[in-house]
């Protein structure tokens, strides 16, 4: 029996070694790859943000890399063996990101595969948000735009189109086929030259130099037809198709290539979730309409049955006997909605809680020890302690003062001998800081097998709360978690009018994870309580572990740029916003929301209670 | 002063007929800007055209209200007192220019505040003097707003004391017309190198913490004019100076290299 299984496992290795062989064998011969000159865009995205937004494109755009998509273009007999260039990943630019390949390897030389990023990045930064013309169209005119504005770049221009020229072969085509690669083909070497792509039966090449609309359109949908003529009908109906990659399940079956694996060995994986779509819990259908548009790709299948699991999304807001104790309930905050550029006023309910019937607590005895050295480094770290000079008496004597006296005296003047001294002493800081916390459910996830991040932040304000109490700063902390834009909790830690003391360490100790993080509002609140403080300098420092995001339109970009605008309101009123962070994306949106040098990612969760007071004096340092 | 000697100075806006009025009604001028865009040039322009000494003051962690005030020196024939810049610009009826005022000590704002009201006077604590200032005297302020530490900054009771002005780049025509009289560089280069500096200037606050300056641009240009490649004169005069991150500085190479005339 056992020999068998083992006869039979050797079989089918056997198989599959062949399988493999064959694979490699077929695919190399087939694609025009060049996987060892292939550039990945993790390798230049940083620089390509920079060039994508020099060139002009909008900086509120993430750069990440497109998925393959299925295209039905005629592939060589060689191709259709191996089943390969059936799909390709083409770049496409949309509201939330610029969305590129996340490899570029179709030249030999690694230098154009490079180029033909920066190509991409360019033709998209020439892009504006809405237009109304077909793919084809569409991309000679950026082309033309693009070396227009920068003829430096028509030397790239030129080596990426004769290279692409080369690899694109017309052998053996209908007519109509051959008529289409032509317009492609004239209209890559003279931009401009052709208004219309001439239909065909099937989907031209491919053209890596040319974004697509967004998302490309697939396999079903023959080039150029589509978009124009239903342009005239509906435009909304154009957007959608233009957006969506519409899938058709049963896609032709003809000509899918030969068939050189058996059937059972074929192992398939799909995934399929079945929600009810029926009812939708949202504010209003618009929104709705605006979430489907947000997804990639939308299969909808009308099986009629009742879907087997629901899912509920919401979480409950607890009840009133279980809640924090509500301080007010009444305050109204705006949003700002960022397609329709303008504020919207009093959109967001602000209840402000307190921990009710928080215990008395000593700080936890795990961070005694970094707490001691941390007090000890407020006071030796000097923010707090300068010399002041010309005092009247003091440790040491100013010798600047002394030698004015004595010139003083001896060029006859009287003066009295007073003030001749200087003594290190506390600055006079007239600084105000408020700690916001983002208390989210995703502070519930765990960093390491020892803590959660919600228990990480509770360290940070602990230590942070011990720091700032040894330098006699002003400081207020506050955390705040929201769920839709009614309400948006906030819950006051320690008010600026309290002191820190072991009634403050119970509210930290008694946090919980909440809801969903509505950035926006929580800064728009610290601003109102900064607003109230009479300090010269106020600071806002914002800790949290990932982008904004609530249930309805409050993600993506709406979330992002309301959070950009509060940040921009903070900035009006001469505070400073900084922002401190442990989600490890965090540098590819916190640039646009607070500058350059505006925040600080920790890339070790754990490391962020001691580093939180070392920023915090780091960014509060007097020079002297 | 003949008017050959008044350095070039291309007005963007009414600028220089604000500062003429201010000066007129004795009235303090606060400058804002960012670095490199002209407020220094502005003010040497103007006080030529005026026709008064200027005294430039750099602002600085250590600048002290003696300083600026005056102090007694010790000498062979005892001690002496000497005038600091802003006692000899309010005897001799100069104009006095405070750069980077926000760096100086908290201190120098008691001799400032005096000035800046309608008293106008600055009483010199140690020689008993105080001095009233002449019409002819003005005080002028300059700082970079966005730029210090965020515990300096300007007062809000010391800011209210001052006309304001602010300063940007130049638009990219006078850019333009300033980069080829400054540097005598053709045409068609200035041109490149302000739509550059256009594009790197989008950059700011996201990529790189300044803007790529006029001034720099003027560099880049001398550069060029004096034989350099016109691609490593702005690797020289603009990327470097920009950044320090090596991966930022070859993003800014690529838009440099097609931003430049082909030679």
């Amino acid at each position: 029996m056992t020999k068998t299984v083992s006869e039979l496992l050797e079989l089918v290795e056997m198989e599959e070694h062949v399988g493999n062989w064959w694979h490699t064998f077929i695919t190399k011969h087939s694609e025009q790859h060049f996987p060892e000159a292939g550039v990945c865009l993790s390798e230049i995205q940083h620089l390509l943000g920079i060039w994508f937004r020099a060139l002009g494109g909008d900086g509120g755009l993430e750069i990440t890399g497109a998925d393959a998509t299925l295209i039905s273009s005629r592939r060589t007999i060689l191709q259709r063996v191996a089943g390969t260039n059936n799909k390709t990943e083409l770049a496409w630019r949309d509201e939330n990101a610029l969305r590129l390949p996340p490899q570029i390897d179709c030249f030999p030389d690694s230098k154009l595969n490079r180029d033909l990023y920066l190509w991409l990045g360019a033709l998209a930064a020439m892009e504006a948000d809405t237009h109304e013309e077909a793919w084809f169209a569409h991309n000679q005119k950026l082309t033309l735009a693009a070396l227009q504005q920068y003829p430096g770049l028509g030397e790239k221009y030129l080596q990426l189109v004769e290279a692409h020229l080369e690899q694109r072969t017309t052998r053996r085509w209908p007519a109509d086929e051959i008529a289409q690669e032509q317009a492609i083909r004239r209209a890559l070497v003279e931009p401009g030259s052709m208004d219309r792509l001439p239909p065909a039966r099937r989907m031209p090449l491919p053209v890596p130099l040319w974004l697509h609309p967004n998302p490309p359109q697939t396999a079903s949908m023959p080039g150029s037809e589509l978009p124009e003529n239903s342009r005239t009908n509906n435009a909304r109906e154009l957007e959608e198709v233009q957006r969506k990659q519409t899938e058709q399940a049963q896609a032709e079956d003809e000509e899918r290539g030969l068939i050189t694996v058996r059937m059972e060995n074929i192992f398939s994986w799909a995934e399929h979730v079945n929600v009810d779509r029926s009812t939708e819990d949202e504010e209003n259908e618009e929104r709705a309409d605006e979430v489907a548009r947000d997804l990639d790709k939308v299969s909808i299948s009308r099986n009629g049955k009742a879907p087997k699991t629901k899912i509920k999304f919401d979480l409950d807001l607890p009840s009133e006997s279980e809640d924090d104790e509500i301080i007010s309930d009444d305050m109204m905050l705006p949003e700002w909605d960022w397609k329709k550029r303008q504020l919207i006023p009093d959109h967001c309910r602000i209840i402000e809680l307190v921990a009710k019937d928080a215990p008395a607590l000593p700080l936890p005895d795990r961070l005694h020890k970094t707490a001691s050295k941390l007090r000890s480094q407020f006071q030796a770290l000097a923010p707090a302690r300068v010399w002041h000079r010309s005092r009247p008496d003091g440790d040491e004597v100013d010798l600047d003062a002394y030698l004015r006296y004595r010139t003083d005296r001896a060029s006859g003047c009287s003066v009295a001998a007073d003030n001749l001294y200087r003594q290190m002493d506390a600055g006079a800081r007239d600084l105000a800081c408020l700690l916001l916390a983002d208390l989210s459910l995703s502070t519930d996830t765990w960093v390491n097998n020892h803590a959660r991040v919600l228990d990480v932040i509770q360290d940070s304000l602990y230590l942070f709360a011990e720091s700032l109490a040894a330098t006699g700063d002003a400081f207020g902390i506050y955390g705040f978690t929201s769920r839709k834009r009614d309400p948006i909790r906030i819950h006051a830690i320690k008010a600026f009018n309290e002191s820190y003391n072991s009634h403050i360490r119970g509210r930290i100790e008694a946090l919980k994870p909440g809801y969903y993080t509505r950035l926006g509002a929580g800064i728009r609140y610290s601003a109102e309580v900064l607003k109230q403080q009479g300090a010269g300098r106020r600071l806002l420092l914002i800790l949290t572990d990932g982008k904004p995001n609530d249930l309805d339109q409050y993600e993506g970009r709406y979330g992002i740029e309301d959070t950009r605008h509060a940040i921009q309101t903070v900035r009006n009123l001469g505070f400073h916003p900084f922002c401190v962070t442990i989600d490890k994306q965090g540098n590819d949106y916190l640039p646009h929301l607070f500058g350059n040098s505006g925040y600080v990612v920790i890339h070790n969760p754990t490391e962020l209670p001691g580093q939180l007071p070392l920023l915090y004096a780091r960014l509060t340092a007097q020079k002297h | 002063m003949s008017s050959e000697t008044i350095p070039f100075y291309l007005p963007q806006g009414n600028e220089s007929e604000l500062f003429d009025q201010a000066w007129n009604n004795q009235l303090p001028v606060m400058i804002k800007g960012p670095t490199g865009c002209g407020k220094t040039r502005f003010i040497e322009h103007m006080a030529a055209r005026l026709k008064r000494p200027l005294y430039t003051v750099s602002c600085h962690d250590d600048l002290t209200a003696a300083d600026l005030v005056g102090r007694h020196l010790i000498g062979d024939q005892g001690t002496f007192w000497v005038d600091g810049p802003l006692t000899r610009a309010v005897r001799e009826g100069a104009i006095c220019y405070l750069d980077e005022v926000v760096e100086a000590r908290k201190d120098t704002t008691v001799v400032i505040h005096p000035l800046t009201d309608d008293r106008r006077i600055l009483p010199i604590e140690r020689t008993g003097e105080t001095l009233k200032a002449p019409k002819e005297f003005m005080l002028v302020v300059s700082y970079n707003p966005g730029y210090q530490n965020i515990l300096k900054g300007m007062k809000p009771s010391t800011r209210q004391r001052f006309v304001g002005m602010t300063f940007d780049f130049p638009a990219p025509e006078l850019e333009q017309e300033i980069i080829q009289r400054e540097t005598g560089i053709d045409e068609k280069t200035a041109q490149a190198l302000v739509k550059l500096a256009a594009a790197l200037r989008v950059l700011k606050d996201h990529d790189l913490e300044e803007a790529a300056s006029t001034r720099l641009l003027i560099y880049a240009a001398r550069l060029i004019k004096s034989g350099m490649d016109a691609s490593e004169s702005c690797l020289a005069a603009m990327a470097e100076p920009l950044t320090d991150d090596l991966e930022t500085r070859s993003a800014l190479m690529e838009v440099i290299n097609i931003s430049l005339p082909r030679s």
